[in-house]
Protein backbone atom coordinates (compact mmCIF):
# COMPACT_ATOMS: atom_id res chain seq x y z
CA UNK A 1 0.00 0.00 0.00
CA UNK A 2 1.19 3.55 -0.34
CA UNK A 3 0.84 6.65 1.05
CA UNK A 4 0.30 8.97 -1.82
CA UNK A 5 -0.37 12.70 -1.30
CA UNK A 6 3.26 13.96 -2.31
CA UNK A 7 3.88 17.14 -1.73
CA UNK A 8 6.19 18.41 -4.24
CA UNK A 9 7.64 21.18 -3.16
CA UNK A 10 10.60 23.47 -4.88
CA UNK A 11 13.96 22.22 -3.94
CA UNK A 12 17.41 24.26 -4.65
CA UNK A 13 18.07 22.33 -7.54
CA UNK A 14 14.69 23.79 -9.12
CA UNK A 15 16.68 25.70 -11.35
CA UNK A 16 17.24 23.92 -15.04
CA UNK A 17 19.15 26.73 -16.31
CA UNK A 18 21.80 24.97 -14.71
CA UNK A 19 21.39 21.77 -16.53
CA UNK A 20 23.43 21.11 -19.73
CA UNK A 21 20.76 22.57 -22.65
CA UNK A 22 21.45 19.58 -24.90
CA UNK A 23 21.15 16.87 -22.96
CA UNK A 24 18.23 18.04 -21.55
CA UNK A 25 16.69 18.16 -25.01
CA UNK A 26 17.40 14.66 -25.45
CA UNK A 27 16.58 13.16 -21.75
CA UNK A 28 13.38 15.38 -22.43
CA UNK A 29 12.90 13.70 -25.49
CA UNK A 30 12.73 10.28 -24.06
CA UNK A 31 10.68 10.97 -22.62
CA UNK A 32 8.69 12.61 -25.03
CA UNK A 33 8.76 9.13 -27.18
CA UNK A 34 7.76 7.09 -24.24
CA UNK A 35 11.11 5.83 -23.57
CA UNK A 36 11.62 5.07 -20.28
CA UNK A 37 14.63 6.21 -17.85
CA UNK A 38 17.48 3.65 -17.28
CA UNK A 39 19.90 4.27 -13.90
CA UNK A 40 22.64 5.06 -15.78
CA UNK A 41 21.18 7.63 -17.76
CA UNK A 42 22.05 11.29 -17.74
CA UNK A 43 18.96 12.90 -15.50
CA UNK A 44 18.23 16.32 -14.15
CA UNK A 45 19.27 16.98 -10.87
CA UNK A 46 15.69 18.02 -9.58
CA UNK A 47 14.16 14.29 -11.92
CA UNK A 48 16.43 12.31 -9.30
CA UNK A 49 15.80 14.25 -6.03
CA UNK A 50 12.27 14.01 -6.52
CA UNK A 51 12.18 10.72 -7.38
CA UNK A 52 14.40 9.77 -4.79
CA UNK A 53 12.13 11.42 -2.52
CA UNK A 54 8.80 9.82 -3.73
CA UNK A 55 10.48 6.22 -3.92
CA UNK A 56 11.91 6.34 -0.59
CA UNK A 57 8.85 7.86 0.64
CA UNK A 58 6.88 5.16 -0.88
CA UNK A 59 8.91 2.65 0.19
CA UNK A 60 8.53 3.79 4.09
CA UNK A 61 5.13 4.17 3.94
CA UNK A 62 5.02 0.27 2.89
CA UNK A 63 7.33 -0.46 6.54
CA UNK A 64 5.29 1.43 8.69
CA UNK A 65 1.58 1.06 6.83
CA UNK A 66 2.30 -3.05 7.98
CA UNK A 67 2.53 -1.44 11.83
CA UNK A 68 -1.38 -0.90 12.08
CA UNK A 69 -2.12 -3.89 10.66
CA UNK A 70 0.08 -6.23 12.07
CA UNK A 71 -2.01 -4.61 15.06
CA UNK A 72 -4.37 -7.57 15.16
CA UNK A 73 -2.55 -10.10 13.73
CA UNK A 74 -2.61 -11.57 17.40
CA UNK A 75 -6.57 -11.65 17.51
CA UNK A 76 -7.86 -12.38 14.03
CA UNK A 77 -10.82 -13.85 14.01
CA UNK A 78 -10.16 -17.19 13.33
CA UNK A 79 -6.80 -19.02 11.49
CA UNK A 80 -7.68 -17.82 8.09
CA UNK A 81 -8.38 -14.43 8.73
CA UNK A 82 -4.40 -14.93 10.46
CA UNK A 83 -3.13 -16.37 8.22
CA UNK A 84 -4.36 -13.83 5.74
CA UNK A 85 -3.51 -11.16 7.13
CA UNK A 86 0.23 -12.00 7.76
CA UNK A 87 0.69 -12.95 3.91
CA UNK A 88 -0.95 -9.22 3.46
CA UNK A 89 1.95 -7.83 5.78
CA UNK A 90 4.54 -9.94 4.80
CA UNK A 91 3.53 -8.65 1.25
CA UNK A 92 4.03 -4.90 2.30
CA UNK A 93 7.03 -5.70 3.75
CA UNK A 94 8.21 -7.13 0.59
CA UNK A 95 7.04 -3.59 -1.29
CA UNK A 96 9.31 -2.13 0.97
CA UNK A 97 12.52 -3.97 -0.01
CA UNK A 98 11.77 -3.33 -3.83
CA UNK A 99 11.12 0.17 -3.30
CA UNK A 100 14.29 0.73 -1.46
CA UNK A 101 16.22 -0.99 -4.27
CA UNK A 102 14.72 1.23 -7.13
CA UNK A 103 15.76 4.59 -4.74
CA UNK A 104 18.90 2.96 -4.29
CA UNK A 105 19.69 3.03 -7.98
CA UNK A 106 19.62 6.43 -8.24
CA UNK A 107 21.98 6.92 -5.64
CA UNK A 108 20.28 7.02 -1.65
CA UNK A 109 21.86 4.12 0.29
CA UNK A 110 19.05 1.77 1.84
CA UNK A 111 21.33 2.58 5.05
CA UNK A 112 20.73 6.39 4.59
CA UNK A 113 17.04 5.99 4.36
CA UNK A 114 16.36 4.01 6.98
CA UNK A 115 18.38 6.48 8.47
CA UNK A 116 16.13 9.47 7.67
CA UNK A 117 13.29 7.51 8.32
CA UNK A 118 14.05 6.68 12.31
CA UNK A 119 15.20 10.44 12.57
CA UNK A 120 12.23 11.58 11.34
CA UNK A 121 13.70 13.48 8.16
CA UNK A 122 11.70 11.67 5.86
CA UNK A 123 7.53 10.91 5.80
CA UNK A 124 5.90 7.76 4.81
CA UNK A 125 1.96 8.19 4.12
CA UNK A 126 0.35 10.23 6.98
CA UNK A 127 -2.43 7.79 7.45
CA UNK A 128 -0.51 5.28 9.28
CA UNK A 129 -0.11 7.40 12.34
CA UNK A 130 -3.29 6.61 13.25
CA UNK A 131 -4.19 3.49 15.34
CA UNK A 132 -6.60 0.68 14.32
CA UNK A 133 -8.37 0.45 17.77
CA UNK A 134 -10.37 -2.94 16.45
CA UNK A 135 -10.40 -5.68 14.36
CA UNK A 136 -12.86 -3.49 12.09
CA UNK A 137 -10.28 -0.75 11.78
CA UNK A 138 -8.21 -3.08 10.52
CA UNK A 139 -10.52 -4.41 7.52
CA UNK A 140 -11.34 -0.62 6.59
CA UNK A 141 -7.15 -0.63 6.22
CA UNK A 142 -6.94 -3.36 4.12
CA UNK A 143 -9.90 -2.28 1.81
CA UNK A 144 -9.67 1.21 1.70
CA UNK A 145 -6.10 2.32 2.07
CA UNK A 146 -5.05 -0.33 -0.11
CA UNK A 147 -7.76 0.81 -2.94
CA UNK A 148 -6.21 4.54 -2.37
CA UNK A 149 -2.73 3.01 -2.75
CA UNK A 150 -3.85 1.04 -5.67
CA UNK A 151 -5.01 4.40 -7.67
CA UNK A 152 -2.29 5.92 -7.01
CA UNK A 153 0.18 2.68 -8.05
CA UNK A 154 -1.55 1.85 -11.16
CA UNK A 155 -1.06 5.47 -12.15
CA UNK A 156 2.57 6.15 -11.08
CA UNK A 157 3.65 2.58 -12.90
CA UNK A 158 3.17 4.63 -16.29
CA UNK A 159 5.89 6.99 -14.55
CA UNK A 160 9.13 7.17 -16.67
CA UNK A 161 11.67 6.02 -14.58
CA UNK A 162 12.05 2.12 -15.46
CA UNK A 163 13.39 0.44 -12.02
CA UNK A 164 10.21 2.52 -10.29
CA UNK A 165 7.74 0.93 -12.77
CA UNK A 166 8.95 -2.53 -12.70
CA UNK A 167 8.69 -2.49 -8.86
CA UNK A 168 5.04 -1.09 -9.24
CA UNK A 169 4.42 -3.65 -11.77
CA UNK A 170 5.20 -6.25 -9.05
CA UNK A 171 3.59 -4.41 -5.86
CA UNK A 172 0.04 -4.08 -8.29
CA UNK A 173 -0.20 -7.94 -9.13
CA UNK A 174 -0.11 -8.74 -5.35
CA UNK A 175 -2.21 -5.77 -4.05
CA UNK A 176 -5.24 -7.27 -6.40
CA UNK A 177 -5.14 -9.70 -3.62
CA UNK A 178 -5.22 -7.30 -0.48
CA UNK A 179 -7.92 -5.16 -2.02
CA UNK A 180 -10.32 -7.93 -2.56
CA UNK A 181 -9.15 -9.52 1.10
CA UNK A 182 -10.03 -6.06 2.78
CA UNK A 183 -13.49 -6.07 0.83
CA UNK A 184 -14.32 -9.61 1.83
CA UNK A 185 -13.53 -8.58 5.44
CA UNK A 186 -15.40 -5.39 5.23
CA UNK A 187 -18.51 -7.17 3.65
CA UNK A 188 -18.63 -10.07 6.33
CA UNK A 189 -18.82 -7.28 8.97
CA UNK A 190 -21.26 -5.25 7.09
CA UNK A 191 -23.97 -8.29 6.25
CA UNK A 192 -23.48 -9.65 9.93
CA UNK A 193 -24.58 -9.30 13.12
CA UNK A 194 -25.78 -5.85 14.25
CA UNK A 195 -22.78 -5.38 16.45
CA UNK A 196 -20.53 -6.40 13.76
CA UNK A 197 -22.32 -3.41 11.20
CA UNK A 198 -22.08 -0.98 13.98
CA UNK A 199 -18.08 -2.45 14.75
CA UNK A 200 -17.60 -1.49 10.84
CA UNK A 201 -19.60 1.89 10.71
CA UNK A 202 -17.34 2.77 13.85
CA UNK A 203 -14.17 2.14 11.92
CA UNK A 204 -15.07 3.60 9.07
CA UNK A 205 -16.06 6.73 10.68
CA UNK A 206 -12.67 7.17 12.33
CA UNK A 207 -10.57 6.37 9.37
CA UNK A 208 -12.83 8.42 6.65
CA UNK A 209 -11.41 11.81 7.60
CA UNK A 210 -7.45 10.14 7.01
CA UNK A 211 -8.74 8.19 3.91
CA UNK A 212 -9.60 12.04 2.46
CA UNK A 213 -6.13 13.50 3.19
CA UNK A 214 -4.77 10.56 1.65
CA UNK A 215 -4.08 11.82 -1.90
CA UNK A 216 -2.22 15.25 -0.46
CA UNK A 217 -3.70 18.65 -0.46
CA UNK A 218 -5.09 20.01 -4.08
CA UNK A 219 -1.81 20.80 -6.12
CA UNK A 220 -0.57 24.20 -6.54
CA UNK A 221 0.12 23.98 -10.36
CA UNK A 222 3.54 25.72 -10.79
CA UNK A 223 5.80 25.60 -13.52
CA UNK A 224 7.37 23.33 -10.91
CA UNK A 225 4.84 20.24 -11.13
CA UNK A 226 4.10 21.12 -15.08
CA UNK A 227 7.83 19.89 -15.63
CA UNK A 228 7.09 17.32 -12.95
CA UNK A 229 4.32 15.88 -15.29
CA UNK A 230 5.96 16.35 -18.39
CA UNK A 231 8.87 14.36 -16.96
CA UNK A 232 6.55 11.93 -15.93
CA UNK A 233 7.07 11.57 -12.78
CA UNK A 234 3.98 12.95 -11.12
CA UNK A 235 1.46 11.27 -13.34
CA UNK A 236 -1.96 12.62 -11.92
CA UNK A 237 -2.77 15.48 -9.59
CA UNK A 238 -3.73 15.19 -5.99
CA UNK A 239 -7.49 15.80 -7.15
CA UNK A 240 -8.03 13.71 -9.85
CA UNK A 241 -6.55 10.58 -7.60
CA UNK A 242 -9.03 11.95 -5.16
CA UNK A 243 -11.93 11.98 -7.48
CA UNK A 244 -11.12 8.47 -9.01
CA UNK A 245 -11.20 6.88 -5.73
CA UNK A 246 -14.36 8.53 -4.62
CA UNK A 247 -15.95 7.49 -7.94
CA UNK A 248 -14.68 3.80 -7.24
CA UNK A 249 -15.66 3.11 -3.98
CA UNK A 250 -18.17 5.32 -2.50
CA UNK A 251 -20.71 3.70 -4.22
CA UNK A 252 -19.32 0.20 -2.87
CA UNK A 253 -19.54 1.68 0.37
CA UNK A 254 -23.40 2.71 -0.23
CA UNK A 255 -24.07 -0.66 -1.43
CA UNK A 256 -23.30 -1.82 2.12
CA UNK A 257 -26.06 0.27 3.76
CA UNK A 258 -22.94 2.04 5.28
CA UNK A 259 -22.78 5.84 6.02
CA UNK A 260 -20.29 8.28 4.81
CA UNK A 261 -19.48 10.26 7.53
CA UNK A 262 -19.26 13.27 5.64
CA UNK A 263 -22.43 15.17 5.14
CA UNK A 264 -21.40 17.12 2.48
CA UNK A 265 -20.43 14.13 -0.06
CA UNK A 266 -21.85 14.24 -3.21
CA UNK A 267 -21.67 14.22 -6.67
CA UNK A 268 -22.89 16.48 -8.75
CA UNK A 269 -24.09 15.53 -11.83
CA UNK A 270 -22.87 18.58 -13.91
CA UNK A 271 -19.58 18.42 -13.40
CA UNK A 272 -18.96 15.20 -12.79
CA UNK A 273 -16.99 15.61 -9.70
CA UNK A 274 -17.35 14.70 -5.80
CA UNK A 275 -18.33 17.55 -3.56
CA UNK A 276 -17.00 17.00 -0.16
CA UNK A 277 -15.82 18.90 3.15
CA UNK A 278 -12.65 19.94 2.64
CA UNK A 279 -10.92 17.93 5.00
CA UNK A 280 -8.85 19.05 8.05
CA UNK A 281 -5.34 20.03 6.32
CA UNK A 282 -4.21 21.92 9.95
CA UNK A 283 -4.67 18.69 11.40
CA UNK A 284 -2.61 16.71 8.51
CA UNK A 285 -0.11 18.94 9.04
CA UNK A 286 -0.11 19.13 12.28
CA UNK A 287 0.22 15.04 12.28
CA UNK A 288 2.73 14.68 9.38
CA UNK A 289 5.33 16.82 11.59
CA UNK A 290 5.22 14.36 14.25
CA UNK A 291 2.12 15.45 16.36
CA UNK A 292 0.00 12.27 15.54
CA UNK A 293 -1.80 9.54 17.53
CA UNK A 294 0.98 7.02 16.93
CA UNK A 295 4.11 8.45 15.62
CA UNK A 296 5.93 7.99 18.20
CA UNK A 297 5.06 4.23 18.90
CA UNK A 298 5.81 3.94 14.59
CA UNK A 299 9.38 5.21 14.88
CA UNK A 300 10.22 3.65 18.11
CA UNK A 301 9.00 0.23 16.82
CA UNK A 302 11.21 0.48 13.74
CA UNK A 303 13.71 2.15 15.53
CA UNK A 304 14.60 -0.73 18.03
CA UNK A 305 13.95 -3.51 15.07
CA UNK A 306 17.09 -1.73 13.78
CA UNK A 307 18.86 -1.93 17.04
CA UNK A 308 18.08 -4.97 18.12
CA UNK A 309 19.13 -6.33 15.04
CA UNK A 310 22.59 -4.69 14.59
CA UNK A 311 24.87 -7.41 16.02
CA UNK A 312 22.84 -9.55 14.12
CA UNK A 313 24.25 -7.90 11.17
CA UNK A 314 27.51 -6.79 12.18
CA UNK A 315 28.47 -10.68 12.77
CA UNK A 316 27.26 -11.43 9.66
CA UNK A 317 28.77 -9.00 7.45
CA UNK A 318 31.80 -10.42 5.63
CA UNK A 319 34.79 -8.22 5.90
CA UNK A 320 35.57 -7.99 2.38
CA UNK A 321 32.10 -7.02 1.34
CA UNK A 322 31.70 -4.23 -1.44
CA UNK A 323 28.75 -1.96 -1.74
CA UNK A 324 27.26 -1.73 -5.49
CA UNK A 325 23.85 0.01 -6.39
CA UNK A 326 21.77 -2.48 -7.70
CA UNK A 327 21.52 -2.43 -11.26
CA UNK A 328 17.89 -1.82 -12.38
CA UNK B 1 6.98 3.95 31.99
CA UNK B 2 7.52 2.15 28.93
CA UNK B 3 5.04 2.08 25.82
CA UNK B 4 1.52 0.69 26.14
CA UNK B 5 0.54 -0.01 22.36
CA UNK B 6 -2.85 -1.58 21.02
CA UNK B 7 -0.44 -4.13 19.83
CA UNK B 8 0.37 -6.50 22.48
CA UNK B 9 3.41 -7.70 20.76
CA UNK B 10 4.78 -3.61 20.51
CA UNK B 11 3.87 -3.53 24.23
CA UNK B 12 5.89 -6.69 25.04
CA UNK B 13 8.98 -4.45 23.46
CA UNK B 14 8.98 -2.70 26.70
CA UNK B 15 10.14 0.87 24.77
CA UNK B 16 10.66 3.68 26.18
CA UNK B 17 7.79 6.32 26.40
CA UNK B 18 8.42 9.72 24.79
CA UNK B 19 11.05 10.99 22.80
CA UNK B 20 14.25 8.98 21.32
CA UNK B 21 17.72 11.22 20.72
CA UNK B 22 18.59 11.09 16.95
CA UNK B 23 20.36 7.81 15.48
CA UNK B 24 24.07 7.80 14.41
CA UNK B 25 23.75 7.67 10.53
CA UNK B 26 23.68 3.92 9.61
CA UNK B 27 27.60 2.58 9.03
CA UNK B 28 28.01 1.17 5.22
CA UNK B 29 27.47 -1.97 4.37
CA UNK B 30 24.63 -2.27 7.43
CA UNK B 31 22.38 -3.52 5.06
CA UNK B 32 24.83 -5.75 3.35
CA UNK B 33 25.53 -6.07 -0.47
CA UNK B 34 23.51 -6.58 -3.20
CA UNK B 35 22.64 -9.57 -5.74
CA UNK B 36 20.40 -8.92 -8.65
CA UNK B 37 17.84 -12.07 -9.33
CA UNK B 38 16.93 -13.96 -12.07
CA UNK B 39 14.04 -16.38 -12.03
CA UNK B 40 12.11 -19.23 -14.55
CA UNK B 41 8.47 -18.41 -14.74
CA UNK B 42 8.04 -22.25 -15.69
CA UNK B 43 10.00 -24.75 -17.25
CA UNK B 44 12.19 -23.86 -20.23
CA UNK B 45 11.54 -20.69 -20.16
CA UNK B 46 14.28 -18.26 -20.13
CA UNK B 47 15.63 -17.02 -16.73
CA UNK B 48 14.06 -13.12 -16.41
CA UNK B 49 15.55 -10.50 -13.76
CA UNK B 50 13.21 -9.45 -11.66
CA UNK B 51 15.54 -7.46 -9.00
CA UNK B 52 18.00 -7.13 -6.40
CA UNK B 53 18.04 -8.02 -2.72
CA UNK B 54 20.64 -7.09 0.04
CA UNK B 55 22.09 -10.15 1.74
CA UNK B 56 25.38 -10.89 3.74
CA UNK B 57 25.92 -13.97 1.53
CA UNK B 58 25.35 -16.08 -1.12
CA UNK B 59 23.06 -19.06 0.31
CA UNK B 60 21.30 -16.18 2.47
CA UNK B 61 20.97 -13.63 -1.23
CA UNK B 62 19.10 -17.15 -2.32
CA UNK B 63 16.64 -17.54 0.38
CA UNK B 64 15.95 -13.66 0.45
CA UNK B 65 15.68 -14.14 -3.29
CA UNK B 66 13.05 -17.03 -3.14
CA UNK B 67 10.87 -15.39 -0.37
CA UNK B 68 11.19 -12.40 -2.16
CA UNK B 69 10.83 -13.03 -5.96
CA UNK B 70 8.67 -17.03 -5.78
CA UNK B 71 6.49 -16.41 -2.89
CA UNK B 72 3.73 -15.27 -5.04
CA UNK B 73 4.47 -15.90 -8.69
CA UNK B 74 4.65 -18.88 -10.50
CA UNK B 75 8.27 -20.12 -10.40
CA UNK B 76 10.52 -22.94 -11.08
CA UNK B 77 14.23 -21.73 -11.01
CA UNK B 78 16.18 -19.21 -10.00
CA UNK B 79 19.27 -17.32 -10.61
CA UNK B 80 21.29 -14.63 -8.14
CA UNK B 81 24.17 -12.87 -9.09
CA UNK B 82 26.30 -10.84 -6.64
CA UNK B 83 26.22 -7.33 -8.74
CA UNK B 84 29.36 -6.10 -8.26
CA UNK B 85 30.25 -9.46 -10.65
CA UNK B 86 27.93 -8.22 -13.11
CA UNK B 87 29.16 -5.91 -16.23
CA UNK B 88 27.11 -3.65 -17.83
CA UNK B 89 26.90 -1.94 -21.24
CA UNK B 90 25.68 1.14 -21.91
CA UNK B 91 22.21 1.96 -22.86
CA UNK B 92 20.57 2.05 -26.16
CA UNK B 93 17.68 3.65 -26.95
CA UNK B 94 14.55 1.93 -27.69
CA UNK B 95 14.72 0.23 -31.20
CA UNK B 96 18.33 0.31 -31.44
CA UNK B 97 20.74 -2.55 -31.31
CA UNK B 98 23.47 -1.89 -28.25
CA UNK B 99 26.01 -3.97 -29.87
CA UNK B 100 26.37 -2.03 -32.60
CA UNK B 101 27.64 1.27 -29.78
CA UNK B 102 29.77 -0.79 -27.94
CA UNK B 103 33.80 -1.24 -29.84
CA UNK B 104 36.16 -3.69 -29.27
CA UNK B 105 37.56 -3.33 -25.89
CA UNK B 106 41.05 -4.81 -25.03
CA UNK B 107 40.58 -7.29 -21.81
CA UNK B 108 41.19 -5.90 -18.60
CA UNK B 109 41.33 -9.31 -16.80
CA UNK B 110 41.89 -12.52 -18.58
CA UNK B 111 42.03 -16.35 -18.13
CA UNK B 112 44.29 -19.03 -19.62
CA UNK B 113 41.74 -21.13 -20.76
CA UNK B 114 38.03 -20.18 -21.77
CA UNK B 115 35.41 -19.74 -19.27
CA UNK B 116 31.79 -20.05 -19.58
CA UNK B 117 29.72 -16.71 -19.40
CA UNK B 118 25.87 -15.67 -18.95
CA UNK B 119 24.43 -13.17 -20.96
CA UNK B 120 21.57 -10.96 -20.43
CA UNK B 121 19.64 -8.63 -23.08
CA UNK B 122 16.95 -5.87 -22.49
CA UNK B 123 14.88 -5.61 -25.39
CA UNK B 124 13.24 -2.33 -24.58
CA UNK B 125 13.94 -0.09 -21.82
CA UNK B 126 11.29 -0.82 -18.22
CA UNK B 127 11.17 -4.64 -19.19
CA UNK B 128 13.30 -6.85 -17.18
CA UNK B 129 16.67 -8.91 -18.88
CA UNK B 130 16.24 -11.93 -20.13
CA UNK B 131 18.88 -14.39 -20.30
CA UNK B 132 19.76 -14.89 -23.84
CA UNK B 133 22.49 -17.61 -23.94
CA UNK B 134 25.85 -18.86 -22.69
CA UNK B 135 29.13 -17.58 -24.39
CA UNK B 136 32.64 -19.54 -23.82
CA UNK B 137 35.74 -16.48 -23.58
CA UNK B 138 39.00 -15.53 -21.58
CA UNK B 139 37.65 -11.92 -20.35
CA UNK B 140 34.42 -10.14 -20.08
CA UNK B 141 35.40 -8.12 -23.16
CA UNK B 142 36.00 -11.26 -25.35
CA UNK B 143 32.11 -12.63 -23.56
CA UNK B 144 30.96 -9.49 -25.14
CA UNK B 145 32.16 -9.73 -28.81
CA UNK B 146 31.28 -13.68 -28.15
CA UNK B 147 27.41 -12.58 -27.33
CA UNK B 148 27.20 -10.23 -30.52
CA UNK B 149 28.31 -12.59 -33.11
CA UNK B 150 25.85 -14.90 -31.54
CA UNK B 151 23.00 -12.94 -30.45
CA UNK B 152 23.53 -10.21 -31.48
CA UNK B 153 21.09 -9.86 -34.28
CA UNK B 154 18.33 -10.97 -32.68
CA UNK B 155 16.12 -7.45 -32.90
CA UNK B 156 16.64 -4.77 -31.08
CA UNK B 157 18.65 -5.16 -27.91
CA UNK B 158 18.83 -1.87 -25.70
CA UNK B 159 21.24 -2.80 -22.76
CA UNK B 160 23.77 -6.19 -22.09
CA UNK B 161 24.70 -7.98 -19.00
CA UNK B 162 27.45 -10.23 -18.93
CA UNK B 163 28.54 -12.16 -15.95
CA UNK B 164 30.78 -15.47 -15.77
CA UNK B 165 28.95 -18.56 -15.09
CA UNK B 166 30.89 -19.45 -11.60
CA UNK B 167 29.68 -16.28 -10.19
CA UNK B 168 26.09 -17.53 -10.61
CA UNK B 169 24.32 -19.18 -7.88
CA UNK B 170 21.88 -21.37 -9.37
CA UNK B 171 19.23 -23.61 -8.24
CA UNK B 172 19.47 -27.17 -8.73
CA UNK B 173 17.10 -29.39 -10.88
CA UNK B 174 16.85 -31.96 -8.05
CA UNK B 175 15.82 -29.43 -5.98
CA UNK B 176 12.69 -28.62 -8.01
CA UNK B 177 10.05 -29.26 -5.20
CA UNK B 178 10.78 -26.43 -3.25
CA UNK B 179 9.29 -24.15 -6.62
CA UNK B 180 5.71 -26.07 -5.40
CA UNK B 181 3.51 -24.17 -3.46
CA UNK B 182 1.06 -25.93 -1.64
CA UNK B 183 -3.04 -25.52 -2.44
CA UNK B 184 -3.54 -24.46 0.88
CA UNK B 185 -2.42 -21.23 0.01
CA UNK B 186 -5.20 -20.27 -1.74
CA UNK B 187 -6.31 -17.16 0.86
CA UNK B 188 -3.51 -15.12 -0.60
CA UNK B 189 -5.19 -14.90 -4.01
CA UNK B 190 -7.58 -12.71 -4.62
CA UNK B 191 -9.35 -15.20 -6.57
CA UNK B 192 -10.37 -16.63 -3.01
CA UNK B 193 -12.40 -14.25 -2.21
CA UNK B 194 -15.69 -13.94 -3.68
CA UNK B 195 -18.40 -11.49 -1.98
CA UNK B 196 -20.59 -10.70 -4.61
CA UNK B 197 -23.04 -13.22 -3.32
CA UNK B 198 -22.79 -11.74 0.54
CA UNK B 199 -23.63 -8.12 -0.89
CA UNK B 200 -26.39 -9.12 -3.62
CA UNK B 201 -27.93 -11.48 -0.83
CA UNK B 202 -27.59 -8.62 2.00
CA UNK B 203 -29.24 -6.09 -0.89
CA UNK B 204 -32.11 -7.91 -1.54
CA UNK B 205 -32.81 -8.42 2.41
CA UNK B 206 -32.55 -4.82 3.03
CA UNK B 207 -33.38 -3.23 -0.35
CA UNK B 208 -31.02 -0.73 -0.20
CA UNK B 209 -30.30 0.70 -4.03
CA UNK B 210 -26.39 1.45 -5.05
CA UNK B 211 -26.64 4.79 -6.22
Amino acid sequence: MYGGGNVFEATKFDDLQTEDPVKLAEFEARIARGEKIEPNDWMPQLYRKQLIRMIEQHAHSEIIGALPEGTWITRAPGFRRKMAQMAKVQDEVGHAQLLYSAAETLGKTREQMLTDLINGKSKYSNVFNYPAFTWADSNIISWLIDAGAIVNQMANAKGSYGPYSRALERICAEEAFHLKYGHDAVVHMATGTPKQREMIQAALNRWWPPIMTFFGPSDKMSTHTETLMRWKVKMASNDECRQQFLDMYVPKIWELGLTVPDPNLKKNMETGQWEYTEPDWDEFKRVINGDGPCNAERLAVRRTAEERGAWVRRALLNPKAKYVRPLA
Amino acid sequence: MSLTSLDPRVTRLNLPEGEAPAIEPKPELDQFETYEVFHQKKEGAAYTYVGPVHAPNEEVAFLFAKEQYSRRAACTGMWIARTEHIQVTPYAGDGENVYDMVRAQDPTEQSEQPEPYEIFHLKKRGKAHTHAGRVMATSYQEALQEARNQYGDKGPIVNVWVVMSKHVLQSAEEDKDMWTTIPEKKYREAIAYKVMDKITKYKEEHKTTAS
